[in-house]
């Protein structure tokens, strides 16, 4: 240790002595002459802009001051350029002091800043795959979820919500699935502050509301607070986040204040949202007609008492639509925004509030709150060596929900059911007859959730060239959520009273801190710059979980009150660490201006591992040519406004699995045995495991036509997950459902992704602007060493995708049985899993994208987006009842098979007490026939907006707009809607309106 | 402007230092607060004894002979012909009602991983204590001892239902994730031989007051039954005798004593939670009609004798117009309750035990006197069957009354002795003779191909 310790200062000796000799070596070149001058934009002085002297190698970069010099002849002209600014040439003559304004030029695309995190790059000159979303594409969108906005607009990005609710989560994945069983999930950088996007939900709790429970973190960020939003996709852009890049990186930056008048905008909008599309079910004759032969062919002459909606318990002439009576109301969504920002020269400030209110669908009411705050403040001292940037965003959500979605209960009603309530005004049980969906209700989720993200950003410019960076922040979410049980939810003949109500909670607190300090370095030579970076990062963060179950209160009224409760079950009390610690760097060369090459590496330790296991090493190299530069290709072809060819390859990797899972433990199980508290074995253990790699190929070429009208974006990339990091399942005979371990297997995720952007039309009064994403993803088991041996056995083939659902083939339904028959694929002469499950389809998208239009007419701006996605998916039928037993069914379903010699695409219809029948449905479920073709077009954003003509340069502006969600489907999907897990809400429709003020 | 580069150069040196000083300990944990290493549960007894108070929480709540709803008294009660089912048609437990039972049914798949998982707890706490340098010789017998027993109990659970299945006596994934299966009697023989273990390491062990952990006469009542089911008869008569004369135990004369937590005829009960109903009290009672969940079968109701106790004292009722239905009453307290706790075993079972097995080696005498203990506590007449046939069915029918809805005797008796067929054919549309045996979950077959194939008829 010690010697390493001296191996370091001697490093870092060396590193400081090159430093300080190199700043008074420069051109010793003959002189004619020397030239001064500051240069500066409209807040002041500039530094760091690049002066050459054209068609020589000579240059320098302006100073703190903005002051440069440099030696020229009086025939030269000087060439200065500098990012985000339009570069100027200027004859020398006679001059000896040449004082230059440089103007922002934020509309060439050549001069676009993009944002890769550690450091910032011109998105002309970027060697890696970054895709951007700008405010305007984003903001007074009615969702509560910036994830939500994004649907469709990047390619190779893919996010499928999982349910309508407001709060609840997103499967995010940026190319792929490369993890079989580690997460999927990208890194979340939010203002340079990792945020851990795990949801700390307990399934328990929240799992019958919202899928497994995952409540979205990203929802505490407020969509309208959101500047851009930045996806890095392949090894150049995110090696430099090493473990945890493999799966891509999303920048989220907020706003910041302007300096100049002080800015207050106001915005609100007002709207409602309702479910979209829905399937048509049975009514009430052609399900009875169903259940009445499903009894028939079950040999029942006399129907049995259990047979309440046919044997007379229940009126036959009822008829109920039940997805109207349970999810077919109308949401309200109300949003309400106001800012202020300005600032002086040096001190900027921007503070921003927002307040956004959903009801749901259901008929009861709930609704989602939230409440959030941005406050930032820039500030830069006089001599503009010195830079601060603090920034803080709080957030508040709470979430009123049911305790089960209503969604689920939709298919098993029939549609005779009896009425919801009795005459009385009370739940209908029908005298114990009737499971009433509404009971249900009875039941709350709640859950609060408050998150503060705060960080400081410190820069020192030492030397011209030299600029310290120190990067500190805090996160901190606490989640409070419960889910009521009161007796009164079960039918009164069960005899419960509120001591068998119950209450499931669970309170989590996350705190995260994370420092980085770095150093920037640039240097000029003649035909040549560089840039370098060096950093490290600290990070540490725990989190604190309390669930707790209790039982049996004097009276329900006092429910959330656990010292109330009879009983009181500590369910889980877990507190886990995190520790995370790099080291990375980044060298950027750029020669002629043409050839770009960027190294970037990260070494990265991280205490989800095993001592031995806890260190590795992850780089990446990339290059970029601008070919349009070249004088050959500028006169060959006039027409390419820009030309770029860039590759990446590098190594990332992937740590997303628990904490602490290479020890053998013990936990508490929190239940009470005869006065002792139970210890179990926490999981079966393996203490040698390691990261997941992530080799990513990536090559690329950028074309802009007709001075940039047209740009287009032709991408493929390769990348392959190996040393798989797996909870591989094991069987019950193991006493548990996994253990982590690495897997040799390797995943393969390649693909090819265009995006095309074209200004159709440029006139005064019209503007119309197209672009086009498309993405083709291709996802593969390369290798898997003892697949056959395996416990993925029967879930994956190599060379067919991780998504691939092995099935039973349905041949079709018996003529003398009618029953459904399968391909019998080991001639066994009778059909059993796994091995007559071998027919494989994939579900994962074959192809998707979005193609979105923007135009703009005097005063008039309309915009819409059309989201496709072409792939396989699972329909109704999984899931789903045998036809004939009680439980609705999709009205298309006719063509039943009814007598030996039926030619039919349906088996018989059984009442539930046919055995070959069942185990046929059964299998059915688990068959081809369950898969159909989920491809979908969606209009999945529209907005159109007015801007009313300003009178006089100040005064207010005013902007009235009208913005829809998922408007239009477009799709062949038999059953909902495409995108809708089973059972839980389907996307919803909203239309919203608002009006926006800027004084 | 020399001085200043210095001093700069001081800054950066000293930046530098502080970024790479950064201790390669940082990303070092501390052992996390809320567990405990495997090592250090076993250095003491009373973390031990947490590891055990899991397990019987665990068959309490969740696992197999739990009185819930998903639990064998139920659903097997259902599978044979103790009873109706009333709940949500096509649900989990109707499908053992109607004798349709799938692959993928969860119930099915609980039943197997529930068990199996404590099965790993035993073996963790087996290996744990025998590797444990603290644990004093007599605690790491009476852990040991235990921890067999539990064992050998999950074991005899799974292969009365599933048939062959694997016997697991390691905690290491990479055999147990391997494992085939082996016949139904070499599984009972390893069953035995660790009974047997158990027997001898409990022998000095005292047991606890409320008989809430399995002691030595637990283990050899177990003993007992496994003998009886594999009709080695002598067996069978040896180790009932040794609960019944040995065991301190006695049965009683009130029907209405049995099923509280201090009845005398008890061998093993599990503790509810504090102050909690028990689970077959929650799950059986009901007290409107027509009933939300199960009831049960008239069949039943009408089997019983007149003035038996069992029929007045063990079975509720609800009646709702003309109609009545049937619970099970054996447990009574809804709600708060201090005074039952959940059996497990306990010794009439064991009489008629005795009894069949002294009625199977020719001594009719003293199968009539052990059958008639159970009914002369039930109010009833002696019986008046003499001959071994007779007998074996007074016995059987004895069984099905003192023994109905605890823990699947009734299923169990009907398939051990070949009338599964007979009498469930007529009143079971789904009956198919395959129906003996259970299938194994579809998961389990998915996982691991070495437990194919699957049971006959799935």
């Amino acid at each position: 240790m010690k010697n390493n310790f001296r191996q370091k200062l001697l490093l870092a000796s060396i590193f400081v002595f090159l430093l300080s000799i190199n700043s008074p070596l420069f051109s010793q070149e003959q002189v004619l002459k020397t030239i001064r001058g500051t240069l500066s934009d409209a807040e002041g002085a500039l530094s760091g802009v690049n002066v050459i002297v054209k068609n020589t190698s000579r240059g320098v970069i302006s100073d703190m001051e903005g002051k440069y010099s440099i030696a020229v002849k009086s025939t030269d002209s000087v060439v200065f350029s500098y990012i985000g600014y339009k570069t100027q040439t200027l004859g020398v003559g006679n001059r000896s002091v040449l004082n230059v304004i440089m103007i922002p030029d934020a509309t060439a695309l050549d001069q676009v800043v993009i944002n890769a995190g550690y450091y910032k790059v011109l998105d002309a000159e970027r060697t890696g795959s970054i895709s951007s979303i700008d405010a305007d594409e984003i903001e007074n969108r009615p969702v509560s979820n910036p994830l939500a906005a994004m649907q469709g607009r990047v390619a190779g990005v893919h996010i499928t919500p999982q349910t309508g609710l407001a709060g609840g989560g997103y499967e995010v994945q940026i190319r792929g699935q490369n993890s079989i069983a580690a997460g999927n999930d990208p890194l979340y950088i939010i203002d340079g502050i990792p945020y851990d996007s795990r949801s700390m939900g307990f399934a328990n709790v929240g799992a019958t509301t919202i899928p497994g429970g995952r409540i979205s973190v990203l929802s505490l960020i407020n969509t309208s607070d959101i500047e851009s939003i930045e996806i890095l996709k392949d090894a150049d852009a995110t090696a430099i986040y090493g473990s945890r890049g493999a799966n891509g990186v999303i920048l989220i930056t907020t706003k910041k204040g302007v300096a100049g008048r002080t800015a207050v905008t106001l915005n609100t909008y007002t709207g409602v949202a309702r479910v979209a599309r829905t399937m048509d079910y049975m009514k009430t004759d052609q399900y009875l007609a169903m259940r009445r032969a499903g009894y028939l062919n079950d040999g029942f002459t006399e129907l049995p008492v259990d047979a309440y909606d046919i044997n007379g318990t229940w009126d036959p002439n009822r008829y109920t639509d039940w997805q109207k009576e349970l999810i077919g109301g109308t949401a309200y969504i109300n949003d309400l925004q106001g800012s202020v920002s300005g600032g002086s020269k040096r001190t900027s400030f921007l503070l921003s509030g927002n307040y956004h209110k959903e009801t749901t669908v259901y008929p009861k009411d709930f609704e989602y709150e939230k409440i959030s705050v941005l406050g930032n403040l820039s500030h830069r001292s006089d001599d503009e060596r010195f830079q601060v940037n603090f920034s803080s965003n709080y957030a508040s959500e709470a979430n009123d929900l049911p305790g089960v979605d209503l969604s689920q209960f939709i298919r098993f009603l029939p549609p005779n059911a009896p009425a919801l309530y009795d005459a009385d005004g009370n739940i209908n049980f029908e005298n114990s007859t009737f499971a009433n969906p509404l009971a249900e209700l009875e039941g709350k989720y709640f859950t609060n959730r408050r998150n503060l993200i705060a960080n400081t950003r410190l820069s020192y410019q030492l030397f011209s060239r030299l600029k310290l960076l120190a990067n500190a922040g805090y996160t901190t979410t606490i989640l409070e959520e419960s889910r009521t049980n009161p007796h009164t939810k079960y039918d009164p003949a069960i005899g419960l009273t509120s001591s068998s109500s119950s209450i499931y909670t669970n309170d989590a607190k996350r705190e995260s801190w994370i420092f980085e300090p770095q150093l920037n370095y640039e240097y000029l030579f003649k035909n040549s710059s560089i840039a370098v970076l060096l950093g490290a990062s600290y990070q540490k963060q725990t989190d604190k979980i309390v669930s707790h179950y209790a039982r049996g209160f004097a009276s329900n009224s006092v429910i959330y009150n656990l010292a109330a409760a009879n009983s009181l079950l500590v369910q889980r009390d877990r507190k886990e660490a995190y520790k995370y610690q790099a080291y990375f760097g980044r060298i950027n060369y750029k020669l002629f201006e043409r050839y770009i090459f960027n190294l970037t590496g990260r070494r990265d330790g991280s205490s989800r591992f095993g001592p031995g296991n806890r260190y590795a090493n992850f780089w990446a190299i990339g290059g970029a040519w601008l070919f349009g530069e070249e004088t050959g290709v500028k006169n060959a072809l006039p027409f390419l406004s820009f030309g770029k060819l860039r590759v990446g390859y590098g190594v990332t990797g992937n740590d997303q699995i628990g904490d602490y899972q290479y020890l053998e433990t013990y936990s508490t199980t929190g239940s009470i045995y005869d006065g002792l508290s139970g210890l179990e074995p926490s999981r079966i253990y393996n203490a040698d495991f390691g990261w997941e790699t992530n080799r990513k190929l990536n090559a690329a070429l950028e074309l802009g036509f007709i001075r940039n009208r047209i740009n287009f974006t032709f991408e493929y990339f390769r990348n392959r997950s190996s040393n798989q990091l797996v909870g591989n399942p094991l069987p019950g005979t193991t006493g548990f459902s996994n253990v982590q371990s690495n897997l040799d297997a390797v995943v393969e995720n390649s693909g090819i992704e265009v995006t095309l952007h074209t200004e159709n039309f440029r006139g005064d009064n019209f503007r119309w602007e197209t672009a086009i994403n498309l993405s083709i993803p291709k996802n593969r088991l390369v290798a898997f060493p003892n697949l056959e041996g395996s416990t993925y056995a029967n879930q994956y083939v190599i060379g067919e995708p991780l998504g691939i659902k092995k099935l039973y083939h349905l041949i079709g339904v018996n003529p003398e049985t009618g029953i459904y028959e399968f391909e019998d694929y080991n001639g066994d002469g009778k059909i059993s899993a796994p091995d007559d499950r071998q027919y494989t389809v994939s579900v994962m998208p074959e192809v998707y994208g979005g193609i979105s239009n923007n135009l703009f007419y005097k005063n008039w701006e309309l915009n819409f987006l059309f989201q496709f996605t072409k792939r396989q998916g699972y329909n109704y039928v999984l899931g789903s009842a045998a036809p004939g037993q009680m439980g609705n069914q999709p009205a298309f379903l006719t063509g039943e098979w009814q007598q030996p010699g039926d030619e039919a695409e349906m088996q018989q219809f059984t009442a539930g007490y046919n055995p070959e029948a069942l185990i046929a449905f059964s299998q059915y479920m688990f068959s081809n026939a369950s898969i159909t073709d989920a491809s979908f077009v969606r209009l999945r954003d529209a907005s159109l907006s007015y801007t009313l003509p300003k009178k006089g340069t100040t005064g207010t502006a005013c902007k009235i707009y009208l913005q829809g969600q998922n408007l239009l489907v477009f799709t062949k999907f038999k059953g909902g809607d495409p995108e809708q897990l089973t059972g839980f809400l389907p996307p919803l429709r909203k239309v919203t309106m608002g009006i926006q003020l800027s004084i | 402007m020399i001085s200043i580069t210095i001093y700069r150069s001081k800054i950066v040196m000293f930046f530098l230092l502080f970024v790479t000083i950064g201790c390669d300990e940082f990303t070092a944990v501390d052992f996390p607060e809320m567990e405990l290493t495997g090592v250090a549960v076993f250095e003491d007894s009373a973390t031990v004894d947490a590891a055990f108070a899991s397990i019987y929480s665990k068959l309490r709540d969740d696992v197999l002979v739990t009185g819930k709803a998903h639990g064998i008294n139920t659903l097997l009660g259902l599978y044979a012909d103790e009873c109706d089912y009333y709940g949500v048609p096509g649900e989990n437990s109707d499908q053992f009602y109607r004798h349709v039972v799938l692959p993928s049914n969860w119930d099915i798949a609980a039943l197997w991983n529930g068990a199996y998982n404590l099965i790993y707890a035993a073996n963790s706490i087996i290996e744990g204590v025998t590797n444990s340098g603290k644990l004093s010789e007599s605690e790491k017998e009476r852990f040991l001892g235990e921890a067999l027993f539990v064992r050998a109990y999950m074991h005899y659970y799974l292969v009365s239902l599933f048939g062959d299945i694997p016997y697991i006596k390691t905690t290491d994934y990479t055999v147990n994730s391997k494992v085939s299966r082996m016949p139904e009697g070499e599984v009972f023989a390893l069953l035995i031989q660790d009974l047997q273990e158990a027997e001898v390491l409990l022998m000095s062990a005292n047991p606890r007051i409320e008989k809430t952990r399995p002691a030595v006469i637990a283990v050899r009542a177990l003993m007992a039954r496994a003998y009886l089911y594999n009709e080695a008869y002598a067996l069978a008569r040896e180790y009932s005798t040794k609960v019944i004369e040995n065991g301190g135990l006695d049965i009683g004369n009130s029907v209405a004593e049995v099923f509280n937590k201090s009845s005398t005829s008890t061998i093993w009960q599990l503790k509810p939670e504090q102050g909690s109903h028990t689970w077959e009290a929650f799950t059986f009672i009901f007290v409107s009609a027509p009933p939300p969940f199960v009831a049960l079968t008239s069949n039943l109701i009408d089997s019983f004798e007149v003035g038996d106790a069992r029929r007045e004292n063990w079975i509720g009722e609800v009646s709702s117009g003309d109609d009545v239905y049937y619970y099970p009453n054996k447990y009574k307290q809804v709600g708060s309750n201090n005074t039952e706790y959940s059996i497990l075993l306990r010794l009439a079972e064991q009489y008629l035990i005795r009894a069949e097995a002294s009625a199977h080696l020719g001594d009719n005498t003293a199968a009539v006197r052990d059958l008639n203990v159970v009914r002369l506590r039930a109010g009833l007449a002696p019986t008046e069957a003499t001959s071994r046939a007779e007998l074996l069915e007074a016995i059987a029918i004895e069984r099905r009354h003192e023994l109905f809805t605890e823990q699947g005797h009734r299923w169990f008796d009907l398939k051990r002795t070949g009338m599964a067929n007979i009498v469930l054919a007529p009143v079971k549309p789904g009956w198919r003779d395959t129906d003996v045996l259970l299938p194994l979950p579809e998961a389990e077959l998915l996982l691991n191909k070495n437990l194919e194939p699957q049971n006959p008829g799935y």
